[in-house]
């Protein structure tokens, strides 16, 4: 049991965010790996999409939506600021709320159009 | 009564009426599309934008740019499904869009004549599941 929490400890991995530089764990909590920043949701462009391997990109990934799956999980949009790949990534269950909350309801701060007509349908 | 069969026998097919309609590529349609998910026919000027990209009923689009927007470079040709909004630093809406067939992803800017119901509906999409944001919010 000793020895099995050793192995834990030493292959214990972090990574130090792109924006924010928090060192977070590579391993969420309940041990899914993590691919953003919980406290401000930056990623990071290490994996290519296409081919499934590893990005020669390196860019910062900034959140810009929130999509929703049909099972009700939360996605998170991520864009690269250096080459504008899109990725999507499940939300994990420590990250910041308060983003994710204000990432939500962005689109209704500023509507492209009056919602007032919507209270009469 | 036999010369009346024998009538009827030797009458040539009368050759097809001339249509006018031209269905073909280059005709009438050259420069609409029919949407791959409802099926409207969409005329490409849209107002507001330079170039049209998705259907201003249903949100759909189709896989057929990779890069650059017009380019026909992709060879998926699968349908796109809206999957959420986004908003540029202006203000603008962005509809992401996600390829059906292969999972890529795209965002779109919305269209002058894109149907407001629609659109709302896409953005109220994270808030319209009870789930995850009363989590969100209690948590706050």
């Amino acid at each position: 049991m000793s020895s099995h929490t050793t192995t834990n400890t030493l292959s214990l991995s972090t990574f130090a965010c792109a924006w924010c530089g928090l060192t977070v764990s590579a391993h969420a909590a309940d041990g899914a790996p993590r691919n953003h920043c919980p406290s401000c949701l930056h990623s990071r462009h290490v994996r290519d999409r296409v081919e499934d391997g590893p990005s020669d990109c390196e860019g910062r990934m900034s959140p810009i939506a929130i999509a929703v799956l049909r099972t009700g999980d939360w996605m998170v949009i991520h864009r690269c600021v250096r080459c504008d790949e899109l990725t999507s990534n499940p939300v994990c269950v420590d990250d910041n709320q308060l983003i994710l909350m204000r990432m939500a309801v962005r689109p209704l701060a500023q509507p492209p159009f009056p919602l007032e007509a919507f209270g009469t349908l | 009564m036999s010369r009346n069969h024998s009538g009827r026998g030797q009458r040539r097919r009368r050759p097809q009426r001339h249509k006018d309609v031209l269905h073909t590529q280059g005709g009438h349609r050259a420069n609409d599309f029919r949407c791959a998910s409802c099926r409207l026919d969409v005329s490409l000027n849209a107002p507001g934008t330079a170039h049209r990209n998705h259907c201003p009923n249903c949100l759909a689009s189709l896989h057929v740019d990779r890069k650059i927007p017009g380019d026909r470079d992709a060879d998926c040709r699968g349908r796109m499904e809206a999957l959420g909004m986004s908003v540029r630093t202006d203000g603008e809406w962005m509809i992401i869009h996600q390829c059906a067939t292969c999972g890529e992803l795209s965002a779109n800017r919305i269209a002058g004549d894109d149907n407001p119901l629609a659109l709302v509906r896409l953005a109220l999409r994270p808030l319209a599941d009870p789930k995850q944001a009363s989590r969100a919010l209690l948590t706050l």
